[in-house]
């Protein structure tokens, strides 16, 4: 029980940190309909600011400039790319992404070469134990700053003028761009937000229980992808909910794989996966997502 | 009707074309030069050209950048002292960044070009090319890879003992000093693939000896953290746990069993270790009870032969870490050096005399702590195995806590059952 | 390289024009060079240009098929090289004799090679219809990243299912046999040339090209291309208008998965031994990469695509010393690899920019746009 309780908890703080990933995804969808497979090196370019920085400025001041950092590489590439597309298939701008992906990712991993950085955050490898039950300070501090943000984030989605005219923009571009709401603007500052959102998650996917950031570091934002489409594209509620699945049935699936062995073993990494192929057989526009409407 | 003058033409410039090929066949077997030395692909009169397939770029970027850099420094040393047979010697390396592609696509470019390989990083891929290097080409391949699945070939020499032979020594290690005893369970984490499942073959053969029962956590090279790992080898009760991964994963698997108080020791295979990592949060708990093994004597060693090359290396790339692959590539490099000398010797450098000549040593490499040999093709070069601790004040990062030794069970254990 | 192939619809159009008249024009000559100096190389080039050629053709098939999918039909497919991979190891299983390797046991039918193939293709046109319930239903980014979960339980599936797939280390390809011809390294002298497998398979792999090529022209001249248009520019005015929408995606997934699948044989010859690693999401995204780069929707496009995207790093590489800011490995700056990474995602990012079209549309920039 101890066991389950403990790969449940892991699961959920590492489930928040996906959360953070897919919410920046969302959001970009939500605003330009373009999937962005450049988010993971978004991440990894927050990682590297932050971790080059801490020596000299220390952590707080250089987590700020990477998320910082991520957010301007976000909006350059909303600016210098995205927005000068003449067309209009959004799959097409998909695979743009992927060509600025291999770009930035390239740049990044030459830089980092062979080592593997610290990010010099102050919680190092302390451990809380509750009950029988550990769970490492990162993974709270985790899932306290992934709620917390998230909850902001929802909060000012709905509230401030910044929300509402991205859920115009969302809704209806032409008629939103008519009522007098720049596209252009909307679409930078959600690519900003998932930059910064994705340095966050940058953090946390490198400390404790993890050795450091490197170039692998990408990968764990494709986590983020299996998410994003089983909560729903265009759905942040979805975000959090798919982040958190697929946290939890990673971890589950790792801590009782000797149970789950006739799937062939390290089934972990796939889980995520089979629950979303279910999912999407059962609603092609994922738990949350919006069925699209046939207008004609 | 138009198709068909159009087809003839093409037919007919092709054959009128094609005849006049310099690609057809020339004999140039044999060719010897003046002082009666045999010659053949790679050798000419005053030079001797090696390839190394590395991966500089992609996953084992480490490693690559630390084994090649190692072989450059040996070319560069051997050069200066004359050279090898009247010849100086030439290194073509070729980055594939672990692609299978590109990796097939490099040796298939050095081939025809080279005498042998000093160097092939990627089991993988020496596997893909195997039936072509046994058949056709036979030149020597030093794989950077300690898999059993390599052993047993002429022409591709594993130098050092096989994961499989290492875990075995390494769980004796643990008997050894009593950590673990009959009865007990041990845990052992390890990568999907040929490392992997190598290492837990070895293991498995280990724990029917000694009465062990072996509890299995495989995982992806892209899983970094190990927390879920650890639950449930806890949970299991295990005594000691066997990782053969990367040294992320080594990394991850240690910090989070020392944070969680999970007091139990770990052993891994040589791949599970980087000097980088002493950096990282989990860099004082890899210092307490954490153990590699390896078929050499770390970098920082004191013995004269890792002293003299670390200074060497040094003094070459002073911008670069010392690691155990300084060691590996190095040692790689002077086994061909040897076979060179030998086939030189024997007036046969062709591709079969270096490969004859390799059959003859014995007890070679002893400046680094492990004697080779390499006669039977069948049996990797040594059964022992050096065990050593990370310890963040010797160069490279690793001191010998159990000189080379070989365990009962290693020395009855049968390859490729 | 693969220029010639690229020459070929140029010349078609012009059937109407008298046989003399097209005699005056470039394209019949530009056409006839590229098709003798395609069949000569052989005979000059090393195997490792071959070799670099045989990877560029098998890609140029892969594309082909995505570019159906994804160029004219507008779905996304970043799950690819999943049905690379069934192709690949379908073949192998089918071929190959059951046996043990490396204390493995592995598992083959034995059948003779060439009806593999054919299996092998059709097999992977049955895994994309296996897949049909998601792919019909879904497009753009979910099907993207609902293709995505197929790399994923593939290469899981390559290497645990052992006794199939040989795991890690792959298993052996069986050589082709084809009218008593075997594609193996066993030297067949022809015209003083020693012929070797990438000699024999370079003929075979044009000749699978060539035909896919035309396959893919006509399915896009006529009705179903009309169609995929269709569905690609306004969904639901394509269903209005009786295109069965839903049948007609499915169907294209079927069909790109079998290109994916020939691709996957030849390739699996040309390395000989199948390598899980390769079959990942890389190897999706530079497809992906590559009929953007050569023009989507067309198949000169996907044949140039390939023909840059799979030869670019090996060019980089051979000629590493001797070009400005690229570098030997081990001498620190840009190494071959990385500077073709570098090119390759600009490559992208700049034709979607400048060239809406891609280089295919360099040649003809007079040719309607649709």
């Amino acid at each position: 029980m101890t066991t389950f309780i403990e790969l449940l908890l892991g699961g959920l703080s590492i489930g928040s940190v996906y959360a953070l990933i897919a919410l920046g995804f969302v959001v970009i969808f939500k605003a330009t309909e373009v999937v962005n497979f450049a988010h993971a090196s978004l991440l990894l370019a927050g990682g590297y600011v932050t971790a080059v920085l801490h020596d000299d400025i220390g952590f707080w001041p250089a987590l700020a400039v990477g998320i910082a950092g991520a957010a301007v590489v976000g909006s350059a590439v909303e600016f210098f790319v995205m927005r000068r597309y003449r067309g209009s298939d959004q799959s097409v701008l998909a695979i743009v992404t992927i060509g600025v992906d291999i770009l930035l990712t390239t740049e990044l991993t030459r830089r980092m070469g062979t080592d593997v950085l610290s990010l010099g955050d102050p919680w190092g490898d302390d451990v809380v134990t509750i009950g029988g039950v550990t769970l490492a300070e990162t993974r709270i501090a985790a899932f306290l700053v992934a709620g917390l943000l998230i909850t902001v984030f929802l909060l000012a989605f709905r509230f401030t003028s910044w929300g509402v005219s991205m859920r115009a923009a969302a809704e209806n571009p032409q008629t939103a761009a008519l009522m007098g709401i720049r596209l252009g603007r909307v679409s930078l500052s959600a690519w900003a937000v998932a930059g910064a959102l994705a340095a966050v998650a940058a953090l946390f996917l490198t400390v404790f229980p993890t050795p450091g950031l490197e170039r692998a570091t990408s990968l764990a934002a494709l986590k983020a992808f299996p998410a994003a489409i089983l909560g729903g594209l265009d759905s942040t509620t979805g975000a959090l909910v798919g982040g958190l699945v697929v946290g939890v049935t990673e971890s589950l699936a790792t801590g009782y794989q000797s149970d789950l062995s006739f799937l062939g073993r390290g089934i972990g990494d796939l889980a995520p996966y089979l629950v979303m192929v279910v999912v999407l057989l059962v609603r092609p526009a994922g738990l949350f997502g919006t069925k699209e409407l046939s207008r004609v | 009707m138009k198709l068909r003058v159009v087809g003839a033409v093409v037919a007919a410039l092709t054959l009128t074309l094609a005849g006049c090929s310099e690609k057809a066949k020339s004999s140039d077997d044999g060719a010897a030069d003046k002082n009666g030395v045999k010659t053949g692909e790679g050798v000419t009169d005053s030079k001797i050209t090696l390839g190394a397939l590395t991966d500089m770029t992609g996953v084992y970027a480490s490693l690559g950048k630390s084994v090649t850099q190692a072989q450059q420094l040996w070319v560069k040393e051997t050069n200066k002292a004359g050279g090898i047979c009247d010849r100086q010697i030439e290194l073509a390396v070729r980055d594939h960044g672990y692609d299978p592609q590109k990796a097939i696509g490099a040796y298939t470019e050095l081939e025809p070009d080279v005498l042998g390989f000093t160097q092939f990083i990627g089991s993988p891929f020496v596997s893909a090319v195997e039936s072509r290097i046994d058949g056709q080409d036979k030149g020597i391949v030093l794989p950077q890879a300690w898999s059993a699945n390599l052993v047993g070939s002429k022409y591709v020499r594993v130098i050092g003992a096989t994961y499989d032979v290492e875990t075995i020594n390494l769980i004796d290690f643990l008997l050894d000093g009593k950590r673990i005893a009959k009865g007990d369970k041990i845990g052992h984490v390890y990568f999907e693939g040929d490392y992997g499942e190598n290492a837990l073959a070895g293991s498995k053969h280990a724990a029917k000896e000694a009465g062990l029962t072996v509890v299995e956590q495989k995982i992806k090279p892209t899983d970094n953290d190990m927390t879920a790992q650890v639950s449930a080898l806890k949970q299991a009760g295990v005594k000691a746990v066997v990782i053969s991964a990367g040294p992320r994963q080594a990394a991850s698997l240690v910090g989070v069993a020392a944070a969680t108080g999970f007091k139990v020791p770990v052993v891994g295979n040589n791949s599970a270790y980087a000097p980088q990592l002493l950096a990282t949060q989990a860099g004082a708990a890899l210092q307490k009870d954490y153990y590699i093994g390896a078929s050499t004597l770390p970098i920082g060693d004191a013995a004269e032969g890792p002293a003299k090359l670390a200074e060497a290396y040094a003094a070459q790339y002073p911008k670069d870490g010392l690691d155990n692959g300084v060691i590996a590539g190095y040692n790689a490099a002077s086994v061909f050096g040897e076979a060179l000398k030998k086939a030189c010797a024997s007036k046969d450098l062709t591709r079969e005399g270096v490969d004859k000549a390799l059959l003859t040593i014995k007890d070679f490499g002893a400046d680094f702590g492990i004697a080779h040999d390499f006669t039977d093709p069948a049996a990797p070069s040594t059964r022992q195995t050096v065990v050593m601790k990370p310890d963040a004040k010797t160069p490279g990062g690793l001191k010998v806590v159990r000189p080379a030794e070989v365990a009962p069970a290693a020395e009855s254990f049968t390859l490729k059952p | 390289m693969s220029e010639a192939v690229k020459d070929a619809p140029a010349a078609a159009p012009a059937t109407a024009t008298p046989f003399t008249d097209r005699l005056r024009r470039p394209a019949p000559y530009l056409w006839l060079t590229g098709s003798v100096l395609l069949l000569l190389f052989p005979f000059y080039l090393d195997r490792f240009w071959l070799q670099a050629g045989l990877f560029a053709m098998a890609a140029a098939i892969g594309a082909i098929g995505l570019n159906l999918l994804t160029g004219s039909t507008g779905q996304l497919s970043m799950g690819h090289a999943f049905f690379l991979a069934v192709g690949a190891y379908g073949y192998c299983i089918l071929a190959g004799e059951s046996g043990t390797e490396n204390g493995h046991a592995l598992t083959g039918l034995g059948l003779p090679t060439w009806l593999a193939a054919v299996l092998a293709v059709l097999l992977a046109g049955a895994a994309g219809g296996l897949f049909s319930p998601i792919a019909g239903r879904l497009s753009g980014a979910y099907l993207g990243i609902a293709t995505l979960a197929l790399i994923f339980i593939g290469q899981h599936v390559l290497f645990n299912a052992d006794s199939l797939t040989g795991g890690f280390n792959g298993r052996p390809v069986p050589p082709l046999s084809l009218f008593g011809l075997t594609f193996d390294d066993a030297e067949v002298v022809v015209a003083a040339v020693p012929f070797q497998s990438s000699e024999k398979l370079w003929y075979l792999g044009l000749a699978a090209l060539l035909a896919g090529g035309l396959f893919a022209r006509g399915v896009l001249r006529g009705r179903p291309g009309r169609a995929l248009n269709a569905i690609r520019d306004h969904r639901i005015a394509a269903g209005v208008m009786g295109v069965p929408v839903a049948r007609y995606r499915a169907g294209v997934f079927v069909l790109s998965s079998m290109y994916a699948g020939l691709a996957g044989v030849l390739l699996a010859l040309v390395f000989q031994r199948t390598v899980p690693e390769y079959f990942g999401m890389i190897l999706s995204l530079e497809y992906l990469a590559m009929i953007v780069i050569g023009g989507l929707g067309s198949v000169a496009g996907a044949v140039i695509g390939a023909a840059f995207v799979s030869l670019l790093p090996q060019v980089l590489t051979h000629y590493s010393d001797s070009l400005p800011l690229v570098s030997a490995p081990g001498t620190g700056g840009i190494a071959p690899g990385e500077a073709s990474r570098y090119l390759y995602g600009a490559a992208v990012v700049a034709v979607v920019l400048f060239l809406p079209g891609g280089l295919a549309r360099l040649k003809n920039p007079g040719e309607k746009k649709k």
